[in-house]
């Protein structure tokens, strides 16, 4: 009993440890600033364009990786006898740690890559992925899917699988076509796995850094500077600058928290209809 | 007044839905041929996006053995055909005795067994005592425990380093597995899986004369190794794939995971890049058979992480 009691006690001690201690992290800068490095933050040009980009990346890669995720969760539900092989081919990447993901593309998506040459045989002329400021990001979207798409295929098809199998047969005898009972069946039935991944997503995405810190390093001209970048630049590369980075890291909860608030309001009042 | 309204909206009602019913039949009646059949008839186009698709998740991978495979040289001059020639192993000889890849094989196999079993121990005590045991502030500090899980590593990132510094563990191996030894999702998984377990088995261990270490030792233990077996792997894959933790925390290279290592390989030494590649089909290596042989566990951890949703 004691036993138990000593070692849930460090873990939980532990958590609320560390959940203490984050609101001293100011204080750690022995001079108290007040708000000053907040202030400071958002007059700061870099770290603007880290949140206009890091916000750019969200937008692009959660839509991305849900619709991907959710198209590859239907056919691998019709995949019948190779779906738990094809379950697992696209589960790969995802536990490809991100650091190999990343170095492994960035030879693939360089000017003369395997990316540029795919699409050359289709007659597209690729452009320099990483190197130019327009299709930088794009580029690391594209990682990201590639590499996360998987994984939430695999929450998809745990959402479809809940959904009985008599709704689909009311919706047929109904008249609707294919189309009409994946919009008016699997979608709205779907709606807590929505709300799980796109929670997941933007909480993720946010705070991408990995891809980033490895494949462009934030070029070129800060193009996919982000802002879990800056906070690491600022903490750890830069000297004396951690309740600056702090102050970012906040304001970057700030935002996840934000979203995450709609999110709920959004869900509890769709919870309304049924 | 408010009764003409009423009948006005119901009539309104009726209008409204009338048409779309009328739209479903007509629709019944009369189906466009060609999006049918080909609705009917999907299985060759399905097959070959599904293949296209595994392709996609393949190839990068097939290129990443062919050209850990081939020489310097052959590298160099055709880093994008698909075949080595000759093929040759250098590159994995170079990743061992320039890349001190082995060192860093085992830092990352040390780290991740270590906070695997640790990690395992302490959250599932947590978990119990947060499931059976009744004791003051409970539910608030298990509410406390959840509300970390959404805070950003960037946020976490910073005061951890602190502690980890004022404890002197900065660039230890200590330092690098400490904050792992318990994690607010592994109790919160457990302790969901507990609450699961009937009371009456503690009940009638505890009339036997078990006690409370006992029953959480030989009763609760053994009926929960699937969620401890689910729970492990994901801590071992996160554990071995983890970056920015150890980048932070570490400086000295004899101390590096393989992820940490790898990427300061590519700077060191960017001639070798098919190296690099070896080395990281080496550290990818042990989480794809973990994957193939534990699938079982991991999807269907993961199933159910979504279904909680």
């Amino acid at each position: 009993m004691a036993l138990i009691g000593t070692f849930s006690l460090i873990a939980i001690g532990y958590s609320l440890w560390i959940s203490l201690h984050r609101y001293d992290v100011l204080a750690v800068h022995n001079q108290f600033v007040g708000l000053a490095n907040y202030r400071d933050a958002l007059g700061d040009e870099v770290f603007l364009k880290s949140l206009v980009n890091t916000s750019y990346y969200v937008v692009m890669a959660v839509p991305s990786i849900m619709c991907g995720a959710l198209i590859l969760a239907l056919l691998a539900d019709k995949a019948g006898r190779g779906g738990p092989v094809v379950k697992v081919v696209y589960f790969i990447p995802s536990i490809t740690p991100t650091v190999v993901v990343s170095l492994l593309w960035l030879w693939l998506l360089r000017d003369d890559g395997a990316v540029n040459q795919v699409l050359g045989f289709v007659g597209i002329r690729g452009p320099n992925w990483l190197q130019d400021p327009h299709s930088a990001m794009p580029a690391i979207v594209i990682v990201a899917t590639w590499q996360a798409v998987g994984y939430y295929m695999i929450i998809f098809m745990a959402g479809l699988a809940d959904i009985p199998k008599m709704y689909y047969d009311a919706a047929k005898i109904d008249g609707a076509g294919a189309l009409g009972r994946f919009w008016h069946v699997t979608i709205p039935l779907l709606r807590n796995t929505f709300v799980f991944v796109t929670a997941m997503l933007i909480i993720g995405s946010y705070q991408v850094f990995t891809q980033v810190y490895i494949m462009t390093n934030g070029g070129p001209q800060n193009a996919t500077e982000v802002v879990q970048a800056q906070v690491f630049r600022n903490a750890f590369q830069y000297v004396g600058k951690m309740g600056y980075a702090a102050a970012m890291a906040w304001i970057l909860f700030g935002i996840i928290a934000f979203f995450i608030a709609i999110q709920m309001k959004f869900m509890r009042s769709r919870k309304l209809y049924d | 007044m408010t009764e003409l309204r009423n009948s006005e909206c119901g009539l309104r009602n009726a209008l409204s839905r009338n048409p779309k019913r009328a739209g479903v039949t007509a629709s019944r009646q009369s189906p466009i041929p060609i999006p049918q059949s080909a609705f009917r008839n999907p299985r060759w186009l399905l097959v070959c996006i599904i293949i296209l698709g595994a392709v996609t998740m393949i190839a990068p991978y097939v290129w990443l053995v062919v050209n850990s495979m081939k020489t310097v040289e052959d590298f160099t001059s055709h880093p994008y055909s698909m075949w080595p020639r000759p093929i040759n192993f250098g590159a994995y000889v170079r990743a061992f005795a320039l890349g001190r890849i082995g060192i860093y094989l085992r830092n990352s196999l040390f780290y991740a067994m270590v906070i695997t079993g640790l990690q395992l121990f302490l959250d599932s005590m947590a978990a119990y005592a947060f499931a059976r045991m009744k004791f003051r502030g409970r539910d608030a500090v298990f509410g406390a425990l959840l509300a970390t899980m959404m805070l950003p590593r960037a946020v976490t990132l910073i005061p951890v380093y602190l502690i980890i510094v004022k404890l002197g563990l900065a660039d230890t191996r200590l330092g690098v597995m400490l904050p792992g030894f318990a994690g607010a999702f592994g109790i919160f998984m457990l302790r969901q899986f507990f609450l699961n377990i009937p009371a009456d088995l503690e009940d009638a261990a505890r009339i036997d004369g078990c006690s409370t270490f006992g029953i959480y030792a030989r009763i609760i233990l053994p009926l929960a190794k699937p969620a401890l077996t689910t729970l492990g792997l994901f801590l071992f894959i996160g554990a071995w794939s983890d970056f920015v933790w150890p980048l932070v925390v570490l400086t000295d290279w004899d101390l590096y995971p393989i992820t940490v290592g790898i990427a300061s390989f590519r700077n060191e030494a960017w001639i070798y890049w098919n190296s690099v590649f070896a080395g990281s089909v080496i550290a990818s290596l042990p989480l794809i058979c973990l994957t193939l042989v534990a699938q079982r566990y991991i999807i269907g951890g993961i199933s159910l992480s979504g279904m909680k949703g």
